[in-house]
């Protein structure tokens, strides 16, 4: 089976390339379907020492078809979902080419990470987020690659015990105690922060304190 | 083969049961003729009370001698097109093509641009599909940059072919496939080559998406004649199908396919600012295939006439939603109210006479068929057994409400589609006309009109029960409406009995009848729709969820 071939050619050229710094594994030699790979977080951006794990399984018709590809290193970027690790890149959809190979795949994705696309949103919340304020949104990311993708830690192991929810979606926890303090449950409070994109407040504008409020009693 | 098998079998039936079947059909028609004569052999009666009615039609103009000539000069010609434009309505200007005419009139259109753009066919097909056969913006664009545009669009400026085509066989590693094998190979000026096999994967993965296929490693096009040559067949066909199809999906506004099954006809409607005026007057743009399959260019429904396209959504999501509710069974036999022999109906008549007691009874309700068969009918109305109490609806009699029109509804979409079949069979009396009588093909056309203007009148009737269920009951003009439903679903069920009878002597003899019975039924049809237009214009019948 071609399919075979090629897969082996890719992995050997993966092993061929250390500078590179990828991985690319079967995760159990008996299956050909699926593959995990790794990359580098990019330098001088929020990623940057991290190791992202991406969770790769390819179809029946590679190289015609694309390979699916999805994070497992939670990541915080407006293309790719919060939650799920979903990719939203055109290669991987109709732009994808039988050229195209599982490296120069995570090579892109790479190049994702270094440069957003929030014009195109995976996760809408974090689009806006990076839309509003970049510096706010660069500081969570860059909170979420030490929590989740530092090679220490490991995907999905957090390093730091406990995580502030607020500060985890880069609220700012003054806004949350303002509203604690009016006897308000603080899960909900981020709830609604999140859910309204509002990360920090003017504590003179009042129509959005009312809007907050408001939520809060629903 | 098959069609020629059973063309003889059912000719031969036919010359079979002849003798038989005249003796058998006269005897029982020989009443009902008299029956009918005088119900309707001259002319529907004047004396219908619907006397107000502004939707009255003017019977006058049905003198026999008019008939006569009008009909055996220009046999019943007109169509569900002519018929629905009324004049109020602006002429709908459509042509029925399939994707291959729009392909053609494409390559015609390339022909034509040669001299534009001095390039070979083959390019300005590549530049056409990047703009999605939009020739205007291409000309447009093509006089602002046209080398850009030859590069966007994957067109090689270099002006040599070298490079390019199917290779012989040689010992070649695919990195595609990752194979070292003897293998021909292909590849553009780009010097992109890949195994043959991998291309054919490719190409044919591609195919269907509609888009310009490139290098797999670069943006040059494969033109058709490349495809062509990799896939040893006219694949590009396909491609240019997909692309004609991509096209037709993103002017959705004035390309349409037919919604029938397996139809592969396009509706390219020409003027859509029309369209517009069509829902001001609650009116439906209602087209016909070249297959003969007509549907409303609005929603893609059976013609829904007098229903407008909101009435007929809001009717089929009710029925969707009431369909467990309503345990009606559309069955094609029904007991005989009288002695429960089980009855066959015979095509969409619903005036049923047991085979084993004679007795005469109404399809829908039941009843006794005697009462039906006044000039008014029975069976139209919905008879509320509370209309003296003043109450609110409640869920249940709002229910019982909607399942009478509901049965109306299916029992005429039912007989419809019976009245189809039997037009299976008109063709057979045409031909046996022709062959018994010597009757001439476009004389023997009669048959064929009629069975059309029952259909239309049928259809109509079925969806004018959409129309009154959405009727505010108490006012006037439904009841004029309901006065007409029953008016046409009198003529529509005359026209249907003389419909069964099969001798073509009988036929023959009574030909006036049928003239003059379908010029009712094409009438009454036209009223109904007028009034049930009127009912929505003047908001009195109003789709609710
Ligand atoms: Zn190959
Ligand atoms: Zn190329
Ligand atoms: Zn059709
Ligand atoms: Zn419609
Ligand atoms: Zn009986
Ligand atoms: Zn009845
Ligand atoms: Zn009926």
């Amino acid at each position: 089976m071609s399919r075979a071939k090629r897969l082996m050619k890719e992995l050997q050229a993966v092993r061929d390339d250390p500078a590179a710094n990828i991985t690319l594994e079967f995760i159990s030699e008996s299956d050909i379907h699926r593959l995990k790979g790794s990359f580098l977080g990019p330098p001088e951006t929020p990623y940057q020492g991290g190791r992202f794990i991406i969770d790769i399984e390819v179809p029946m018709e590679y190289p015609f078809k694309p390979p699916k590809m999805k994070f497992d290193t939670k990541v915080y970027h407006p293309n790719i979902s919060s939650v799920t690790g979903a990719i939203c890149l055109d290669i991987l959809k109709n732009a994808w080419s039988p050229v195209i190979t599982l490296k120069s795949a995570l090579i892109s994705l790479q190049a994702l990470l270094q440069s957003p696309e929030p014009n195109d949103p995976q996760d809408a919340e974090v689009a806006q987020h990076y839309l509003r304020d970049k510096e706010s949104f660069s500081k969570t990311a860059a909170l979420w690659t030490r929590l989740y993708a530092s090679s220490n830690g490991g995907s999905g192991a957090p390093v730091e015990k406990e995580v502030d929810e607020a500060r985890l979606y880069g609220i700012d926890p003054n806004l949350v105690k303002e509203f604690e303090s009016q006897g308000f449950d603080k899960v909900k409070i981020v709830e609604v922060l999140r859910r309204l994109g509002i990360k920090s407040l003017d504590p003179t504008d009042n129509a959005t304190i009312n809007r907050i409020v408001e939520e809060l009693l629903k | 083969m098959t069609d020629l098998e059973s063309d003889d079998s059912l000719l031969l039936e036919f010359e079979d049961d002849d003798s038989e079947s005249i003796s058998n059909i006269d005897a029982p028609t020989d009443s009902k003729a008299t029956h009918l004569d005088s119900d309707f052999a001259n002319i529907p009666p004047h004396n219908v009370d619907t006397d107000d009615s502004e939707f009255d039609i003017d019977e006058s103009q049905f003198s026999e001698d008019d008939l006569e000539d009008d009909y055996l000069v220009f046999p019943i010609k007109k169509t569900t097109k002519d018929l629905l434009d009324e004049d109020s309505l602006p002429s709908l200007k459509y042509e029925c093509l399939t994707t291959q005419e729009i392909f053609d009139s494409m390559k015609r259109r390339v022909h034509h641009l040669q001299p534009v753009f001095s390039l070979p066919p083959q390019d300005i097909l590549i530049l056409m599909q990047r703009y999605d056969w939009n020739e205007e913006r291409l000309l447009e664009e093509w006089t602002e940059k046209m080398d850009n545009l030859l590069i966007e669009s994957g067109l090689n400026t270099s002006g040599e072919s070298d490079g390019r085509g199917v290779k012989n066989g040689k010992e070649f590693f695919c990195p595609i496939c990752c194979e070292e094998i003897l293998t021909e190979t292909f590849s553009l000026e780009c010097g992109h080559e890949y195994c043959i096999d991998c291309y054919r994967h490719y190409i044919k993965d591609r195919l269907n998406h509609g888009k310009i296929i490139t290098c797999m490693d670069c943006s040059l096009a494969l033109k058709n004649e490349d495809i062509d040559q990799i896939m040893g067949g006219a694949s590009s066909v396909k491609l240019m199908d997909s692309s004609i199809k991509s096209f037709i999906r993103k002017h959705s506004n004035s390309y349409k396919w037919c919604p029938y099954t397996d139809c592969k006809c396009i509706i390219h409607l020409k003027d859509t600012l029309s369209l517009q005026e069509y829902s001001r007057l609650h009116a439906s743009r209602f087209v016909t295939c070249s297959m003969g399959h007509s549907f409303c260019f609005g929603c893609g429904f059976e013609i829904h006439a007098p229903a407008d396209c909101r009435v007929t959504d809001q009717w089929v999501k009710k029925a969707r939603l009431e369909c467990e509710n309503l345990n009606w069974v559309l069955s094609h036999t029904k007991e005989c109210p009288r002695c429960s022999v089980n009855i066959e109906k015979n095509g969409g008549c619903n005036h049923m006479v047991c085979s084993s007691c004679r007795h005469e009874f109404c399809w829908i309700c039941g009843g006794d068929w005697a009462p039906h068969g006044s000039s008014f009918y029975q069976c139209a109305i919905y008879k509320n057994e509370d209309k003296n109490k003043l109450v609110a609806d409640t869920p249940k009699k709002t229910l019982r409400r909607y399942a009478f029109f509901y049965k109306m509804f299916t029992e005429h979409e039912v007989s419809a589609k019976l009245d189809w079949k039997l037009g299976e069979t008109v063709g057979f009396k045409v031909k046996g006309l022709q062959e018994k009588i010597g009757v001439s093909w476009i004389e023997g056309q009669f048959l064929t009109e009629s069975l059309k203007t029952l259909n239309e009148g049928r259809t109509a009737l079925k969806w004018s029960f959409a129309v009154a269920y959405y009727s505010d009951p108490s006012h006037n003009l439904t009841k004029i409406f309901i006065d007409n439903q029953g008016l046409l679903s009198n003529a529509v069920e005359s026209l249907s009995e003389l419909l069964q009878i099969k001798s073509p002597e009988v036929i023959m003899k009574r030909r006036t009848e049928f003239y003059n019975k379908a010029g009712y039924v094409k009438n009454r049809t036209k009223a109904l729709l007028e009034c049930g237009r009127d009912l929505l214009r003047k908001g009195i019948s109003k789709a609710r969820e």
